[in-house]
């Protein structure tokens, strides 16, 4: 170390100006993994690699159409289009989201990531850049094979706007996905988690998310390019098979939202945005603030009943039609819906409304999981209240309960899912079938017990009692209840019984008293409502205990927090959160 | 004062918590321009907590601290501009060059064009002594090279305050001096320097003033000397080489106020005495005037490490 060479001048440590954040490529956290990910060496075998592959694909896909199918040059020039698109997608969805994940986790392994921090970029500019950064290598290697995409495509003769719209959403799709493994990367601490559980986030879009959208989950379906891909289909394949396409296309509903419909690439557009900006509000949070939530508690709130509002906007309109049901799915292939023979199964309108309500307590768990303090943090926000002379927490704070806003998800949900199951119990397709009157508190019973047991457990006695719990209570009554019925075919009256402790069953049960419980044998039908209502009873009570051990616990922090005096005995009127001042 | 502002550093009532842990217990100093400030204490005393509060890493649970007149919670990004930090065992991407890695720093800090951040890089290498290192991967450095390079990061953007925790881990002893005297350089050029170390003997030789933490609470500051006293610890060790026999000097000794301990090893009688400067030079001149013939003596304080021993002791004992 030299100690008499170069001038420090302290005096001057005004940058010159950042670029907009709009401008990626002058993004420093862009630049800097140019560096690293760009390097020949590494990035010369990728490319390598990924031009023998997509050459292999295009030249083999249009020999084989020219010489062994005999296609028109025009046709043969499209067959490589979806293989290569398949190719381009495992490259940038798989690969590069798992590199972000893995990236953004191996940045906090290594420790860097507080040098990032202190960077003084806004938060906005190290998201982007991380975001477009991580997986540079990746772009680079979906444009290397973009010269036999854009072959195709020229001589193929596809419409330029069917091409920009395929391409528009493959990229925002990228962007998605990326995003997700950004939040799992900064989430998940273990890199080759973050990496697994990434990948296996994009995986799971395109093999069971699919499935949800046959289930009544419609909106699952905008998360993909699928919706795109199938409307861009005819102009992807032969020219006489893209028009036998596009006529049984004309047949089949646009993007519905309530009474609106939208073509499919604006509707998934859209969906991909306003999931965009949730992830980029997430991870600039953290990068505001290290500790902070994901999600604020209104966020949060906007957030979930976004998504119910979506699923009801996408899902209501499909009902009188019949394309929300499993079974429309089948008939599209076999013509049957055609003919005018098809009609649902009640067993369908069933398992639509139980797949609702299943996914209305994941979205409240995982939004409350989001937004709920743990005892340090609330330590923490009390201290700091109570050295400011306040008796109070800001009700949108990190530090306040979450009790209030998982309240009004419940509320959200319950509607959500009301609405929906009425829908489609009460569609023309089931003359005569009413929503039962119970449905409302069966529904209502169902969210309390099993959204705010959770959260009851959860910011009481910690993430590991709620992980627990959700093991014991929500997983292990439903296996118990399995293996009975299994063993001994006359014991399904205490299978019942038994699974029915489950929130996760308590779903399935209310849905099925909600419709009245058609086909099932009379030991069944006595079961299935008291089973029920027994448990929710019961989930009530305990609902009831959990919530006063919560509110001692939070009384209890509050006074730790405070080491003037302890307060005296409880009086506050909300959830403890309002102490005398002092 | 720079700028209009007093202070290089202010904290007010910082307070750290880790649940029911106080890592850092409503602590409050200030920190003159232009000082090297030495943060001592026993692991566990608060100090990087204290650190990566000040350096906008962490939120504290309450406290008012400001770098160069910003205040670090509310005006993070201005904070971040004036000030450079350096973490304990300082890490660097295994993925870029040195000189990549700095270049990526002096981009997020926009130090202008490439020419310019090329430049500055270049300066910074020079100063950390990691010229000939340009083009080496950061992977392939030493601890101690590392330890450079992430100094030469933290002087990019010519920060007016460094923050530097436990900067000598991993030094040699000749790399440890270079550093001492590169701070010293530095805060003769007008930077503020707050650094920890473990080291503390030459934190004492490297600091103008210190500050001494134990269980998250501030327990002396000033200049070494001042530290030395707050913490009651103000007696010096003796040693004198009489001429005409050792015998003589301690029986004058004995019973004297403000001598304690006195004991002859070969030929030399070594004494503490408790005691102001006065007092002790009236004791010296009482002795020459009974007639003892001194050849030589010497006086020594207690060792830093000693206090700071005692203090953390005291500390974990109450």
């Amino acid at each position: 170390m030299t100690t008499s060479t170069a001038q420090v001048n302290f005096d001057d440590p005004r940058p010159s100006a950042w670029p907009p954040v709009w401008m990626i490529w002058k993004n420093p956290i862009v630049r800097r993994y140019c560096h690293s990910r760009l390097r020949l060496r590494g990035l010369g075998i990728w490319l390598l690699v990924t031009l023998l592959i997509s050459g292999f694909i295009f030249f083999a896909a249009r020999s084989a159409s020219i010489h062994q199918g005999e296609m028109e040059l025009v046709d043969a020039e499209r067959t490589a289009l979806i293989p290569l698109l398949v190719f381009q997608g495992i490259i940038l969805f798989l690969l590069g989201t798992g590199q972000v994940a893995g990236g953004m986790t191996a940045e906090s392994d290594e420790g860097v990531i507080d040098y990032q921090r202190l960077a003084p970029m806004s938060p906005l500019a190290k998201v982007l850049g991380y975001l477009f950064g991580l997986p540079i290598r990746e772009y680079v290697l979906v444009l290397a094979t973009m010269p036999f995409t854009l072959w195709g495509l020229w001589r193929g003769e596809v419409p330029w706007g069917i091409s920009v719209q395929l391409y528009g959403v493959f990229f925002t799709s990228g962007i998605l996905y990326h995003l997700t493994g950004l939040v799992a990367g900064t989430v998940v601490k273990n890199k080759r988690w973050a990496f697994l559980v990434s990948m296996a986030v994009v995986f799971l879009l395109y093999t069971v998310i699919p499935q949800l959208a046959n289930f009544g989950l419609v909106y699952f379906r905008y998360l993909t390019i699928m919706p795109v891909l199938e409307e861009s289909w005819p102009y992807l394949i032969q020219r006489t098979a893209g028009a036998a396409v596009i006529s049984v296309q004309n047949l089949l509903p646009k993007a519905s939202f309530f009474d609106l419909n939208f073509p499919q690439v604006v509707f998934t557009v859209f969906s991909q945005i306003a999931l965009i900006l949730t992830g980029i509000a997430m991870l600039w949070r953290r990068w505001r603030r290290a500790e902070s939530h994901l999600l604020g508690k209104l966020w949060a709130i906007l957030v979930f009943a976004w998504v119910q509002i979506v699923l009801l906007g996408n899902a209501l309109p499909l009902i009188e039609p019949g394309y929300l049901f499993p079974s429309r799915g089948l008939d599209r292939f076999t013509g049957r819906f055609r003919t005018g023979d098809w009609s649902p199964q009640i067993w369908e309108a069933g398992a639509i409304v139980v797949t609702f309500g299943l996914s209305t307590l994941a979205m409240l768990w995982i939004i409350t999981v989001m937004i709920t303090p743990n005892r340090e943090t609330r330590l923490r926000g009390w201290r700091k209240a109570r050295k400011l002379n306040r008796s109070w927490l800001s009700p949108l704070s990190d530090p306040a309960t979450s009790w209030p806003w998982v309240v009004t998800m419940v509320t959200i949900g319950v509607a959500g899912w009301y609405v929906f199951a009425k829908a489609v119990v009460e569609a023309h397709w089931f003359p005569g079938q009413l929503l039962h009157p119970r449905a409302l508190p069966a529904f209502a019973l169902v969210l309390m017990t099993g959204g705010l047991g959770f959260h009851a457990i959860l910011e009481g006695r910690g993430g590991r009692a709620a992980g627990l719990a959700a093991i014991f209570i929500g997983v292990v009554p439903i296996m118990a209840g399995t293996i009975l019925a299994i063993v001994n075919e006359e014991l399904p009256a205490p299978a019942i019984w038994m699974g029915a402790i489950s929130p996760l069953a308590g779903v399935f049960l209310s849905s099925s008293i909600s419709m009245g419980l058609p086909d099932v044998s009379p030991e069944l039908y006595r079961a299935i409502p008291r089973a029920f209502w027994f448990w929710q009873v019961l989930g009530v009570l305990v609902l009831l205990r959990l919530t006063l051990a919560l509110r001692k616990s939070l009384r209890t922090t509050a006074n730790v927090a405070d080491e003037r005096e302890p307060l005296p005995e409880f009086e506050a009127p909300e959830e403890g959160e309002r102490l005398p001042a002092g | 004062m720079k700028n209009g502002i007093d202070e290089a550093i202010s904290i007010r009532e910082l307070r750290v918590d880790y649940g029911d842990f106080v890592a850092v217990r409503d602590i409050s100093m200030s920190i003159p321009w232009g000082e090297v400030y030495g943060l001592v204490g026993p692991n566990g005393a608060g100090k990087t907590s204290t650190f990566q509060v000040l350096a906008t890493l962490m939120e504290p649970t309450y406290g008012e601290v400001t770098v160069a007149g910003y205040d670090v919670l509310e005006q993070t990004s201005g904070a971040r501009r004036v000030m450079g930090y350096m973490p304990d065992l300082a890490p660097v991407p295994s993925d870029l060059k040195a000189w990549e890695f700095l270049d990526f720093h002096a981009d997020t800090h926009a130090l202008g064009g490439r020419r310019d951040r090329r430049k500055r890089v270049d300066e910074c290498l020079e100063i950390a002594g990691l010229r000939e290192k340009r083009n080496a991967w950061c992977r392939a450095l030493s601890r101690g090279q590392t330890q450079r390079l992430v100094l030469a990061k933290t002087l990019l953007h010519r920060p007016q305050v460094l923050i530097l925790d436990e900067p000598a881990s991993g030094l040699d002893p000749l790399a440890r001096r270079e550093l001492r005297l590169a701070l010293q350089r530095l805060a003769a050029d007008g930077a503020t320097v707050i650094v920890s170390s473990h080291i503390l003997s030459e934190l004492a030789e490297m600091c103008s003033l210190l500050c001494v933490m134990s269980d998250g609470q501030l327990l002396a500051s000033g200049t070494v000397e001042d530290v030395r006293r707050e913490l009651g610890r103000s007696e010096r060790q003796i040693t004198v080489t009489p001429v005409n026999g050792a015998g003589k000097v301690r029986e004058w000794l004995d019973d004297r106020g403000g001598v304690g301990a006195v004991r002859e090893v070969e030929s030399k009688v070594h004494f503490s005495f408790q005691g102001s400067d006065e007092e002790q030079a009236e004791l010296m001149a009482a002795m020459m005037a009974s007639g003892v013939r001194i050849k030589a003596f010497e006086e020594s304080g207690s060792s830093f490490e000693e206090i700071l021993i005692d203090v953390a002791e005291r500390s974990r004992g109450q």
